[in-house]
């Protein structure tokens, strides 16, 4: 109905060139069908593609690619969109390669502990689709629900669960990739370790889509643990809580996961959709969950209860069921959103620090907050150190949009200062560009261009990404936290 | 072609900018709904018209991405705006799934109000609407009428010749398939009613409810709000159906006339003021009443009166848990599933509920599907105003029917046409069935046993 | 640079049998005269291969005669350990052994049990990437160096990675190194992640007669599919069982390391599912075994030419194993030479040992290399005399990746400075 209207319009020929590629059905490209895809998880800069595909085919995602290079045309992929650092914001007017329509589970192969799945398809849906027969797929980063592994490869997700287990590029086993000149290659293709030559796995996996397009995945797959068990452990001061993770872990423990909530972050959550009842006047949760042979656990759990006590745990209490498990977990898990209720925005940010240092960056957390006059809450994975620090504000003050951001940049500061890293699982993308350089030299950042190059020469996939510019970016990065609005 | 966000905006707040907004009526979309949402994504895999497409714009975050971007001047309210905002079954999952509660379905019914008066719908659609929204729904009178004719179309012995002839092939495929299920119309409680201010309770009276008809329940459903009323007295409630309730309004707030809803809404509080609790048996209906707040939300006058009134609404299934009910003696031997309708579980968080009524009626074989409560593609008139779109979300819901069910449950008269279609569409068994008929059918059973309410024991 | 030359005894002939050696071996102390060494090299053209423990001179590579070689072996040692953090920053000609005693005091491992741990260095062993039978639970080199220092061709100093344990801030570099055998760049310091050491260990094997082998199989499969925990599910051919628990039969070693009772609980459940015609010995001193199964295999230190002995590196898909070790067992049963093989069936990486003349042992790796492509597998020469290997194409075929390797060289060592040759297809 609306296509006779639409016609009347003059088609530019690089659309009329993809929409023969892709078909009619598999293109986007008026203004209106493209807003909502002028960013992604991360809102604060937008930019507007030249053209939506969803190609349902390698042979269609090369083609496309093929096409935008001959003609030097900008490109880039993007999965469900849940990135939080902007790793698929067109910002150079790209045609973006959508992967959702590739969204089948290609194969699976329990004997051999392998799935082959296409980029489109969903994290949890795999756990879903082979739970059955008493298996998962271990990456859980808290999208899971909706985010596609094919951004999970290109990110290098993390979640909750990969302190035990490890993050996305543990559990890779092969890929198909489109490089960015149109060539289809395969890495592994029957998912066997350690293929003679360099590591292109282990390089293209969290490589943020600017080396290549995954189109085919082959992901190793999990039997499912016997048995779980939660604790659930109230701490009056931080310090014995972040001592007790330590403990924990110097006791020969390699908890499933190991979550830690600061007071503000419990006031938050508690004020959230799943209050569980914690006290108000704690300053640090930990959350500890081990899982295994059924017959170790029993003695796994004793030993983390003994810890905390010793570090003058106020309370600890083991999950009586999988209802008050889940609770806890529900409360945890929606830590972010729930901080809605206590503010009206906010920012989170992704450092990492060794687990040791905790305190003082706890500490120096607190310190930005008084500067700037925000509050800060922390929820942390603390069994690996990733410390997500929620910065609150209100953007409907003026100014205080700007310093959020600003506070944010000084927590990640205070985690490379501390010897940790600008991003644990959120990847850089945009938001973090600069801040590379808290960690890295111009020569550290060149040696990683310089791969960028083998892949990528013309630059044209995913361009503006993951790497500082010299000064012209600075500019621009600066001028968009200044005028940006922020959730 | 395309244009960079710089020229569309001059990176002003969009809390201030009422001026830039391409709203041009009142009641137009909340700005304070659309603050909450931080684009995440959780939405995504939750929303029925996502799944089918793949696209952002038919995302619940991409309509309210969209809705935002018509108040910040980037987008006009034109026919490329309409289609996303027009796509949504307003099935609610998207709010289920929301970790920060977004209300999605508030914005889309705001936005429609708006697309509708900048675009009166013309053509087939316009008739078609106005003929069941404005012409039909509104009037009890009429629809009875045209539950006769109905009746009269089965009774005749037309329908036989009409379905054997294939007649029905001139019929767009829709309408035809829709056809093919039109249930069986018996005597509405309308009319059997008509004269009776209280139906008693069985036994001792505990309480009294006020009962919603409903529109196509009434005539399309008759005898599922007879069971409703059964099942109701049986377990110690006087009945009455106040006499000047009307349509709910729901159906004419999702398609944006926003303004008859309005209307039907205030005869519906003026209606009901006399009752202390308001039992429906159908879930859209339920679900719109409980929202009548969000459509005063610019009167203060009516929104008070509309928070007073949907604090009465209760669900059939829930207030039958809430209040207690005799847990039924005789058998019903069959394999059974429950569909969740979307505006029982994602509108009014009832999920529990009516899984118990079943798994408490001896003999069920109770089977979870996968994915329950996912949309069918009803969604009130949809199936006729978005029929490809519906016919896929109804195949996507069949491929979730086990096998080898011999009755799906459910709690909404549009989803049993609906599933009903897919039932028949895609050769599978299953006889489609509201939760509250199994439960009467079993204290029938009871009653002719001599089981009565008076020996069975009352669960609290 | 005289200064770094510190042992220019030359060498003799069964001294550099395997090449990748010069009569010109410096041993740097320090990551300065790493820079020095290699930025002159590379300023004058010269070639310099990198060694390091000296256990993989048979690995790779197609010269004998680079200008100057480069070992690490004196630059040993640990940098940091945090204990509370689990990690520890050490320098690459750490041998494992050492690394692993020093972490001992602490309840601490890397849990890396790589061939010839005693003398077999962390530089080296990263370099090649090299894991062991326990790699099912243990994951490998990439699972667990989370930061390095390298130094580039031209001296430049490029650290990858970082000191946490979670990261991805950029590229993730490290991976490109791993397993590089050192054409990318010379690691002067490693950060690892560290597990604890287990709280009570346990060796099952189970030894099935050749004709039972099926059922071993099926018993593999239904332990993947339960709730059991391995370690390892490795399995030895019988000349490989025969030498180690002077078995004649196939054997599947099955290690459990959890608290006891997990343990215990593991081991009865094995004895009542395991096929009938098995026979199980809990070993009485696990570690004691693992010792000596990691010095079984022939390296370069060891392999002091008595017969010509050859070391494949096979991976196939897990279960793909089986048929290969039974293809071992057939050619040894040809009695033309020798072949020791174990394979495990839960990461499908096999260890395929050939002794015999040279002829032989050339044409069964010949065989294997093709077997192993057959199952869409790979073999690749683990150990083998240069003169040998130049017969042969020790890293298998090179396929369509070979332009990205090569083009990943180019940007990072345009000279080939760097063990030029060493590596697949030349590079």
């Amino acid at each position: 109905m609306l296509l006779s209207k639409k016609k009347k319009q003059k088609l530019d020929p690089d659309i009329l060139a993809l929409t023969e590629i892709v078909g009619a059905k598999s293109i986007l490209h008026y203004k209106e069908d493209l807003l909502s895809y002028d960013c992604d998880g991360f809102t604060i800069h937008k930019a507007m593609p030249k053209a939506v595909i969803f190609p349902k085919n390698t042979e269609e995602v090369a083609a496309a690619v093929k096409y935008c290079a001959d003609r030097s045309i900008p490109f880039l992929a993007r999965g469900a969109g849940t990135g939080l650092s902007g790793g698929a914001i067109p910002l150079n007017n790209e045609v973006i390669i959508s992967l959702v329509k590739m969204k089948h589970l290609l194969e699976v192969d329990y004997e051999n502990r392998q799935a082959v799945v296409q980029p489109g398809f969903v994290n949890l849906k795999l756990t879903n689709s082979i739970s059955h027969k008493g298996y998962y797929y271990a990456p859980d980063p808290s999208s899971q629900y909706v985010c596609t592994i094919g951004g999970n490869v290109a990110e290098n997700a993390g979640g909750a669960h990969c302190l035990k287990y490890g993050v996305t590029t543990n559990h890779i086993l092969g890929l198909e990739v489109v490089l960015p000149d149109g060539e289809i290659i395969e890495i592994s293709n029957n998912g066997v370790l350690d293929m003679p030559g360099y590591d292109l796995l282990g390089i293209l996996t969290g490589s943020e889509g600017t080396l290549g397009i995954v189109t085919k995945i082959i992901v190793r797959i999990l039997k499912n643990p016997e048995a779980k068990k939660t604790v659930l452990a109230y701490f009056d001061n931080v310090e014995d809580g972040s001592h007790a993770v330590s403990d924990i872990i110097s006791a020969g423990i390699i908890p499933a996961a190991l979550e830690m909530m600061d007071q503000t972050a419990i006031e938050g959550v508690e004020k959230g959709a799943f209050p569980v009842g914690h006290p108000d006047d704690i300053e640090a949760l930990l959350l500890i969950e081990v899982d295994g042979i059924a017959e170790g656990i029993e003695e796994q759990i004793e030993q983390i209860l003994t810890v905390c006590r010793n570090r003058n745990v106020r309370e600890v209490k083991v999950a009586r069921d999988e209802e008050e498990r889940g609770r806890w977990w529900a409360n945890r898990k929606t830590g972010f959103g729930a901080m809605g209720a206590i503010s009206p925005d906010y920012l989170v940010q992704d450092g990492v620090i060794p687990r040791s240092k905790l305190p003082e960056v706890l500490e120096r957390i607190r310190s930005i907050s008084d500067e700037y006059g925000l509050r800060i809450a922390n929820i942390f994975h603390a069994g690996d150190g990733n410390l997500h620090p929620l910065i609150l504000f209100d953007s409907r003050i003026e100014g205080e949009t700007g310093k959020a951001l600003k506070a944010g940049t000084a927590c990640l500061k205070a985690c490379a200062d501390a010897g940790g890293s600008i991003t644990g699982e959120h990847g850089v993308g945009i938001e973090k560009k600069e801040e590379m350089r808290f960690i890295f030299s111009d020569e550290e950042i060149d040696a990683q261009t310089a791969i960028r190059d083998v892949f990528n020469p013309n630059n044209l996939l995913n361009q503006g990404k993951l790497f500082p510019t010299p000064s012209r970016c600075m500019d621009i990065k600066k001028v968009i936290k200044e005028t940006a609005i922020t959730k | 072609m395309s244009v960079k966000e710089e020229e569309l905006t001059n990176n002003s707040p969009p809390c201030a900018s009422n001026s830039l907004s391409n709203y041009l009526w009142d009641d137009h979309p909340d700005e304070n709904k659309w603050a909450d949402c931080v684009h995440c994504g959780m939405c995504l895999e939750s929303c029925p018209t996502y799944l089918e497409t793949g696209q952002e714009q038919h995302s619940p975050r991409g309509r309210v991405h969209l809705i935002k971007s018509v108040a910040e001047g980037k987008l006009e309210v034109n026919e490329q705006f309409m289609d996303p905002v027009f796509q949504c079954l307003d099935c609610r999952a998207c709010t289920t799934a929301c970790p920060a509660d977004v209300d999605v379905g508030g914005l889309i019914e705001e936005a429609r109000g708006q697309v509708r008066q900048a675009m009166p719908l013309t053509g087939l659609k316009g008739v078609v609407s106005s003929f069941f929204l404005k012409g039909l729904f509104p009037h009890p009178t009429r629809l009875q009428a045209a539950g006769g004719l109905l009746k009269f179309y089965q009774k005749s012995g037309l329908q036989k010749a009409v379905r054997s002839t294939g007649a029905l092939r001139i019929m767009p495929d829709h309408l035809a398939d829709m056809e093919a299920i039109m249930p069986e119309i018996k005597q509405s409680v309308h009319k059997k009613y008509k004269n009776v201010d209280v139906i008693p309770a069985k036994g001792s009276s505990k309480a009294q409810v006020a009962m919603l008809k409903g529109c196509i329940m009434d005539v399309m459903f008759s005898d599922i709000n007879e069971s409703t009323i059964n099942v109701l007295t049986y377990n110690g409630n006087d009945v009455t159906l106040p006499k000047n309730q009307t349509c709910c309004g729901a159906l004419h707030i999702h398609a944006g006339d926003r303004e008859t809803g309005k209307k039907l809404a205030k005869q519906n509080i003026e209606a009901f003021q006399d009752a202390d609790k308001v039992v429906v048996n159908a879930a859209g209906c339920g679900c719109a009443l409980k929202e009548y707040p969000e459509l005063f939300r610019n009167d203060p006058e009516w929104h008070e009166k509309a928070e007073v009134f949907s604090e009465k609404i209760e669900d059939i299934s829930k207030y039958l848990y809430d209040t207690g009910y005799i847990k039924p003696q005789s058998s019903i031997n069959k394999t059974i599933t429950y569909h969740d309708a979307c505006h029982l579980a994602h509108g009014q968080g009832v999920r529990h509920e009516p899984r118990q009524l079943i798994n408490d009626i001896p003999g069920v074989n109770y089977i979870e599907q996968p994915n329950a409560d996912t949309c069918c593609g009803s969604a009130g008139i949809y199936n006729i105003t978005n029929p490809e779109m519906a016919s896929a979300v109804l195949e996507r819901k069949m491929e979730n029917v086990p096998e080898d069910v011999e009755m799906i449950s459910m709690g909404n008269p549009g989803c049993m046409l609906q599933m009903a279609m897919g039932v028949q569409k895609y050769g599978r068994g299953g006889k489609v069935v509201h939760t509250v008929q199994l439960l009467d059918w079993a204290y029938q059973e009871d009653e002719k046993k001599g089981l009565g309410n008076k020996a069975a024991s009352v669960k609290e | 640079m005289d200064k770094h030359l510190l042992d220019v005894a030359p060498l003799t002939d069964s001294s550099n049998r395997f090449g990748n050696l010069s009569s010109n071996l410096l041993y740097p102390e320090s990551e300065d005269e790493v820079v020095d060494i290699v930025t002159k090299a590379n300023e004058s053209g010269k070639k310099l291969s990198i060694v390091s423990g000296g256990t993989k001179l048979g690995y790779g590579g197609l010269k004998s005669n680079y200008d100057l070689t480069l070992s690490l072996k004196k630059f040993s040692g640990i940098v940091e350990h945090t204990v509370g953090d689990m990690t520890v920053t050490v320098k690459p000609g750490t041998t494992i052994l050492e690394l692993q005693t020093f972490l001992s005091r602490y309840n601490q491992m890397v849990s890396l049990d790589p061939s010839c741990p005693s003398t077999a260095t962390i530089g080296g062993t990263i370099a090649a990437n090299e894991s062991g039978p326990k790699r099912l639970k243990y994951g490998s080199a990439r699972d667990h160096v989370i930061g390095m220092r390298v130094v580039y061709a031209d001296g430049k100093i490029i650290r990858t990675g970082g000191k946490v344990v979670k990261n991805v801030a950029g590229y993730d570099m490290n991976k490109l190194f791993i397993g590089s055998m050192g054409t990318l760049g010379v690691i002067t310091e490693i950060t690892l992640k560290l597990r604890p050491i287990p709280k009570h260990t346990s060796l099952v094997m189970l030894t099935v007669r050749e004709e039972a082998l099926d059922e071993l199989t099926a018993f593999t499969k239904l332990i993947q599919d339960s709730l059991l925990e391995p370690v390892s599910l490795e399995i030895l051919t019988p000349t490989m069982s025969k030498k180690l628990i002077n078995r004649d039969e196939y054997c599947l070693l099955i290690a459990l390391e959890d608290v006891k009772k997990a343990v215990q609980f593991q081991e009865v459940w094995i004895d009542q599912h395991k096929p009938n015609e098995a026979v199980m010995t809990v070993h009485p001193n696990p570690n004691y075994f693992w010792q000596s199964f990691n010095e079984l295999i022939p390296n370069s230190l060891t392999d002091l030419g008595e017969s010509t002995h050859g070391v494949l590196k096979v991976g196939t898909r897990n279960l793909d194993v089986f048929p290969l070790l039974q293809e071992c067992a057939r050619i040894h049963h040809e009695g033309n030479l020798k072949i020791e093989a174990s394979g495990g069936a839960g990461h499908g990486l096999s260890t395929i040992i050939i002794s015999g003349n040279n002829a032989n042992v050339v044409n069964a790796i010949i065989h294997l290399q093709s077997f192993a492509s057959d199952l869409k597998g790979y073999a690749i020469v683990k150990h083998l005399p240069i003169e040998l290997r130049k017969e042969l194409n020790v890293w298998g075929e090179s396929d369509g990746l070979f332009k990205l390797f090569k083009s990943i060289k180019q940007k990072q060592d345009p000279n080939n400075t760097l063990n030029e040759q060493r590596f697949i297809g030349g590079i």
